[in-house]
């Protein structure tokens, strides 16, 4: 009898445990679809601003939300592949920081103005190695849609942006064979000086 | 004159190959003692551009070119020329090279496909007024993008190297036969020299906005150009069906701190041990 009360007790509070564990799960990590969503909708929302907050307007309003949606630190990692193990730490790091600057002053160079685009959700997907790929697109009023599939990972207990393949283009494949090739071509300082030069360029247009 | 293109490209693939295999010789013999495992690492780096060094200096040339002749050019007649007129033009050259893309599609057998793209060929013909006025897109439907290239893919020949062809730009091996077989079957190929020229003008003033793209965000414009390139090309050629194996996972967990080094898969693991090696057997 008392056995059977302890295994009872045991029973509920594993019941309990997993209630609260699934709350939990619900008010601080957000699914991978509501992670996109909610950039997108930050993305949308400085485009219909974009005229009157110049690019440095822009370049601020998307600091945090292209950050947290994005695992800017692993993406840096990944874009320089096998080269990552010939670079210091402090040479690790300013690659991030420079990294990062340049992800957020592209978005906010082509993503300037609005005319009517939204994103779309298309469909999830779940891969073979415990990713998620939201597919979505960008309608644009009288011109074809843009795919846009988004790859993400868990980090914590938050799902993260990884890659971007627009209309099949792998942003990260992309940026990767870039990245590698100028590390074994040019070195890591001409890799620093040419994403500052992008940057550059890019509050100036 | 025709009959020789086959054969030249037959030629250049046997060249290609011995070219290839020339060149792996010459890696192994520069490696030293290095094991058969770098060689292979570095024939799978090379394998997509083999001839790296030569199609860089004729991408420089046709930039040099683009420059200083097509870009002048294109951006006046873009000056001159009204955007409803680019618009026309533009659609009027895309309608008559619907009809090469309907034959791909049987080749395809995309037979429902093929009855679409013929539909709106015939309406954008009619209606559209010669082709200047794109109604198929109005009504629904849709421009399919298919050719010779991607035709071959579905049947099942390989891509071949990467190349820089002088004036036309990036192509693969498997992209020549693609571009001869297009060109033979659009009726563009067969007018005047002027018709043909107004063409190229509209296809240079159409591509402007993707050329000021790579000119902005590219690093390296050659890789940019070539990655795109060869990832757009893979894209249409299977419908957008390979999407998720672009997503490198193998790299993502390799570079995992979390999964740490067990969860590195074999051969990825095996080629980091070849690389770690290589100094010790010099």
């Amino acid at each position: 009898m008392v056995l059977k009360n302890i295994r009872l007790a045991v029973l509920l509070i594993f019941c309990l445990f997993s209630v609260v564990n699934t709350f939990a799960q619900d008010s601080s990590g957000a699914s991978a679809r509501q992670v996109v969503e909610k950039f997108q909708n930050e993305l949308i929302a400085v485009m219909k601003n974009g005229k009157q907050l110049g690019f440095s307007g822009r370049y601020e309003k998307l600091f945090d939300p292209v950050s947290n949606s994005h695992d800017l630190t692993k993406i840096a990692r990944i874009v320089v592949g096998k080269e990552s193990e010939k670079l210091s730490e402090a040479q690790q790091q300013k690659l991030v920081e420079v990294f990062s600057r340049f992800s957020v002053a592209s978005y906010a160079h082509n993503f300037k103005d609005y005319s009517g685009e939204s994103f779309v959700f298309d469909s999830e997907e779940e891969t073979a190695r415990g990713g998620v790929v939201i597919h979505s697109h960008l309608a644009i009023p009288g011109d074809k849609p843009v795919k846009f599939d988004y790859m993400l990972k868990e980090k914590g207990n938050s799902w993260r942006i990884i890659n971007i393949i627009a209309n099949g283009v792998s942003d990260l494949a992309l940026k990767r064979s870039e990245y590698t090739t100028i590390l074994q071509r040019e070195g890591f300082d001409a890799l620093i000086a040419k994403i500052n030069e992008k940057i550059d360029n890019y509050s100036k247009l | 004159m025709p009959m020789n293109k086959p054969t030249s490209c037959k030629r250049n693939i046997k060249f290609q190959q011995n070219f290839l295999s020339a060149l792996i010789g010459v890696v192994v013999t520069l490696g030293g003692c290095a094991t058969t495992e770098v060689a292979e690492q570095q024939h799978i780096a090379e394998k997509a551009d083999p001839y790296e060094n030569l199609n860089r200096k004729v991408y420089k040339f046709n930039d040099t070119v683009d420059n200083y002749v097509a870009e002048p050019i294109s951006d006046a007649y873009k000056w001159i020329t009204p955007q409803f007129m680019q618009t026309g033009v533009f659609n009027f050259f895309n309608n008559l090279k619907t009809i090469n893309v309907v034959i791909n599609d049987v080749l395809q057998a995309k037979f429902h496909q093929s009855a679409e793209d013929a539909g709106r060929f015939a309406l954008n013909t009619t209606l559209g007024l010669g082709g200047f006025l794109d109604v198929g897109k109005n009504v629904g439907l849709e421009q399919n993008e298919e050719d010779f290239e991607q035709t071959l893919a579905v049947w099942g020949v390989p891509q071949g190297s990467y190349l820089v062809i002088p004036f036309l730009g990036p192509t693969t091996v498997r992209g020549i036969p693609g571009t001869v077989f297009d060109t033979a079957a659009n009726p563009t190929s067969y007018v005047g020299l002027p018709v043909q020229l107004v063409y190229m003008l509209n296809a240079r003033a159409s591509a402007e906005g993707a050329l000021k793209f790579i000119d902005e965000a590219a690093l390296d414009p050659y890789v940019f150009t070539r990655e795109s390139f060869l990832q757009w090309r893979n894209n249409l050629a299977t419908d957008g069906k390979t999407e998720t194996s672009l997503d490198l996972d193998v790299e993502l967990d390799s570079d995992d701190d979390s999964t740490g080094k067990n969860n590195i898969p074999a051969a990825d693991n095996k080629a980091s041990r070849a690389l770690d090696l290589y100094p010790e057997t010099k």
